[in-house]
C-alpha cells in the first residue's frame, strides 16, 4: 500500500499567515504532547518570519524556542531558512550561514530545509554543505510561480540542480496558492520523474481555495509528503487542513499515520486559542481569478492599501496593481515573495505616482537587476535597463555569497571569547538594541492543559468577574474575589 | 448521562456566551450537564468594556522647512522628493553626508536617499551646480514633490 505522510506547519507557517506570526512559545507548549502523538512525519518549527518576530515583537530568544521544541518533540523537527539570507532579506557570508546550520543541528533540528526566493540554487550551496556536515537531512525547496518562463521544464531543471546538491527531500513550494489541479497534472509527474528516488513534498497555500484539490493531484502523481495545519489554523492564506487532506489520502487508498481523535483534540485547543487570544481562525477562501493576474498575496494587498492610505493614495490601488504586473515582466518575472514582492510593489507605486515609468528606481531594485541577489529567471526589459543605466559589464554572474567577506572573526573580536554561537549569530542579524529585551527570563511553560484548566485560567484573567460557579458532570467549583 | 470531561468545544461556547452577555452583572447558564454562574463586580457607570483605541496623531508638518529661505535665481534647480518617504542625507548613520551647502555637484552626483516603503532611493542632483540650501533634516518625513535642496549654477 502506498503511503502519504504529513508535515505539521501549525507552529510555523499557519500562524505566520493568519496571526502575523504572533504565536508565542507559551501558546505552543500545552499542546506539544498531542502534536507529537498525532502521527506527523515531521514538525516544522522555524522559518524566517518566526525567527524575526520572536526577536522584534515577542522578545523571545528564537534559539531557546528551537531548543525547547526539539527537546519536547520526539517527532523530528524541521527548520527552514532562506539560503544565503537565513532569516532576513540580507545576504550573509558563508561563515555565518555555516555557523547557523551547526547551531540548529546542535539544538536538535533533524531536517534542514532551504530555499532561495529566486530559485537560484547556488544560494543554497553553502547551507546544504554546512547542514549535511552538521548531520541534518537536507530538504530543498523550489518556489512555484506563474510566468512564461516558469515552465514545467524550468522546474525539472531546478529539480536536477537540487539533486546534484545532494538533497534528501525535494519540495514544491507555492507561497501564494497559485497552483491548480490542471497545472499539477503536468508539473507534478515531471518533477517526480526527475526526482527519481528522492521523496517529493508539496507546500501550498489556500488563497485560491484550490489547495486540497492540488494536494490530491500531488498524491496521485507520487508525492510522498504534504505540509498541512490543524484545521482552525488552516485555509485562507494558510495551508490546507491536516484533517481534510488526510481524508482525501485515505479515500484514494493511501496509508497514513494520522490519528483522528488526537487531531480533534489539537483542533479543539487551537480553536479555543483563537477565542482566548482574539485571533482569527482560517476561513476557506472563495476562488479568486484576479489572484492569477497580479499574484500579490492578500496580506500584502491589505498592507499596501494601508500604506497608500497614509500617503493619501488609496484610490490609486487598482492602477498600482496593474502596474505591478508590468513591472514584474520588465524585471524578468521575479517570484512574488519577499523581498521581491516589496520591490515590485514599491517600483509600481513610484511609476504610478510620478506619472513616468522608472523615473526613480530603488537601489535594491537595481541591485536585483544586476544579479547581486542571484540569477534572474529572465533578462530585464531594455526599457528598464536603459532607465536604470545598467550596462552589460555592470552585471554580476558569480554566486552572491562570493561577494561577502567573512564576518565571524570580526564578531568574535567584538563580542569576546565568552559569547556563544547563538549570541554571535543574533549580533550578526540584529542591532544590539533589539537584542536587549531577549535577556529577560522566559516564563514558566505549562506542558499540558485541559479545557477545564483553560476555562478557569480565562475566568481568572477577567477582572470584572467577582464570583464564578461551574458545575459539570461530577465536578463543582466556586471562585470568588 | 455518563460522566464526561469538559471539551474545548464546550468552553468555546461558554466563553462566547459570557462575552456576548458582558453588559449584565449576573450570568447563569445551564446546557446539558454543564452549569455556569457568574457575577460581575459593580461597574460605575455601566461603561462598555471595549478598550478605547488610541490612534497615532497624524504627523504634523515641520514649519521650519517647506520653503527655501530666500529667493533664488530662475536658473536654480530644485531637487524634489519622488514620493512620500524619509530623507537621509548620508549613506549610513555616522557617515559624512552626501553633500553639504556650498559643494559642487554633477548631474549624476547622489545628493541624498529617500526611503520609500522600506526601499532606498538614491536621488541624483539632476544638474551641474552648487548646493545652495538643504531644506530637510536627516530622518525627516517628506511629502511627494517636496523641495529637498536648491542647486544653482556657478562656482562655490
Amino acid at each position: 500500500m502506498k503511503r502519504f505522510d504529513f508535515v505539521d506547519v501549525t507552529l510555523r507557517d499557519a500562524h505566520q499567515c493568519l496571526w502575523s506570526t504572533r504565536m508565542t512559545t507559551a501558546m505552543m507548549t500545552p499542546i506539544l504532547g498531542e502534536i507529537d502523538r498525532a502521527g506527523y512525519a515531521y514538525i516544522n518549527i522555524l522559518g524566517g518570519a518566526v525567527f524575526d518576530v520572536c526577536v522584534r515583537y515577542l522578545h523571545e530568544n528564537p534559539w531557546e524556542r528551537v531548543r525547547l521544541l526539539c527537546e519536547r518533540l520526539k517527532t523530528p523537527c524541521d527548520a527552514l531558512t532562506r539560503g544565503q539570507s537565513l532569516y532576513t532579506f540580507e545576504l550573509f557570508p558563508d561563515d555565518i550561514v555555516a555557523l547557523n546550520a551547526q547551531l540548529l543541528a546542535r539544538l536538535g533540528v533533524k531536517v534542514f530545509t532551504v530555499y532561495d526566493a529566486l530559485n537560484d540554487n547556488r544560494n543554497l550551496e553553502s547551507s546544504i554543505k554546512a547542514g549535511r556536515e552538521a548531520g541534518m537531512e537536507i530538504n530543498g525547496w523550489m518556489t512555484y510561480t506563474l510566468s512564461p518562463v516558469h515552465t514545467d521544464a524550468y522546474y525539472v531543471e531546478r529539480t536536477k540542480e537540487l539533486l546534484a546538491l545532494g538533497v534528501d527531500f525535494l519540495c514544491v513550494k507555492d507561497p501564494t496558492g497559485l497552483l491548480t489541479p490542471e497545472r499539477g497534472a503536468t508539473l507534478f509527474p515531471a518533477v517526480v520523474q526527475a526526482a527519481g528516488k528522492i521523496p517529493v513534498q508539496l507546500h501550498s497555500h489556500c488563497q485560491s481555495g484550490l489547495a486540497p484539490r492540488v494536494y490530491e493531484a500531488a498524491m496521485k502523481s507520487g508525492f510522498r509528503f504534504g505540509y498541512t495545519a490543524s484545521e482552525p489554523l488552516a485555509n485562507g492564506a494558510s495551508l490546507p487542513a491536516t484533517e481534510e487532506v488526510n481524508e482525501i489520502a485515505c479515500r484514494l487508498g493511501f496509508e497514513t499515520s494520522m490519528d483522528r481523535e488526537i487531531l480533534k483534540t489539537i483542533a479543539g485547543y487551537f480553536r479555543w486559542l483563537c477565542i482566548r487570544e482574539e485571533k482569527p481562525c482560517g476561513q476557506v477562501a472563495q476562488y479568486d481569478a484576479a489572484l492569477y493576474e497580479h499574484q500579490i498575496p492578500g496580506g500584502m494587498i491589505s498592507n499596501l492599501r494601508y500604506q497608500l492610505e497614509t500617503m493619501k493614495l488609496a484610490h490609486r490601488l487598482p492602477e498600482i496593481l496593474q502596474e505591478v504586473a508590468r513591472v514584474r515582466q520588465d524585471l524578468g518575472y521575479p517570484i512574488v515573495v519577499s523581498p521581491f514582492a516589496q520591490y515590485m510593489v514599491t517600483q509600481a507605486t513610484l511609476n504610478v505616482v510620478q506619472g513616468e515609468r522608472y523615473k526613480t528606481i530603488p537601489d535594491e531594485v537595481r541591485k536585483y537587476a544586476m544579479g547581486y541577489y542571484g540569477r534572474l529567471a529572465a533578462r530585464p526589459s531594455d526599457e528598464f535597463l536603459e532607465r536604470a543605466k545598467i550596462r552589460p559589464d555592470d552585471m554580476v554572474s558569480e554566486r552572491p555569497g562570493e561577494h561577502i567577506e567573512a564576518w565571524i572573526p570580526r564578531l568574535r573580536a567584538e563580542l569576546g571569547a565568552s559569547a556563544g554561537d547563538g549570541d554571535l549569530l543574533l549580533a550578526a542579524f540584529y542591532d544590539r538594541t533589539l537584542l536587549e529585551p531577549l535577556k529577560q527570563a522566559a516564563p514558566a511553560y505549562r506542558f499540558r492543559t485541559t479545557p477545564l484548566h483553560e476555562l478557569v485560567s480565562w475566568l481568572g484573567t477577567r477582572r470584572d468577574i467577582e464570583y464564578a460557579h461551574i458545575r459539570f458532570a461530577g465536578t463543582e467549583m466556586t471562585f470568588s474575589a | 448521562m455518563a460522566e464526561r470531561d469538559l471539551t474545548y468545544e464546550d468552553i468555546v461556547q461558554i466563553v462566547d456566551l459570557i462575552k456576548s452577555a458582558s453588559h449584565f452583572s449576573e450570568f447563569r447558564l445551564k446546557v446539558g450537564d454543564i452549569e455556569v454562574s457568574l457575577r460581575r463586580a459593580d461597574r460605575t457607570p455601566s461603561a462598555p468594556a471595549a478598550v478605547q483605541r488610541s490612534f497615532e496623531p497624524a504627523a504634523t508638518a515641520d514649519p521650519a522647512r517647506q520653503a527655501p529661505s530666500r529667493a533664488f535665481s530662475d536658473a536654480a534647480h530644485l531637487v524634489r522628493s519622488p514620493m512620500v518617504g524619509t530623507f537621509y542625507g548620508a549613506p549610513a548613520p555616522g557617515e559624512p553626508p552626501f553633500v553639504e551647502v556650498g559643494q559642487s555637484v554633477e548631474p549624476d552626483s547622489i545628493v541624498c536617499i529617500i526611503e520609500v516603503m522600506k526601499l532606498m532611493n538614491s536621488i541624483e542632483a539632476g544638474t551641474r551646480g552648487v548646493v545652495r540650501e538643504i531644506l530637510v533634516s536627516n530622518g525627516a518625513g517628506v511629502e511627494y514633490g517636496e523641495v529637498l535642496m536648491v542647486i544653482e549654477p556657478g562656482k562655490p
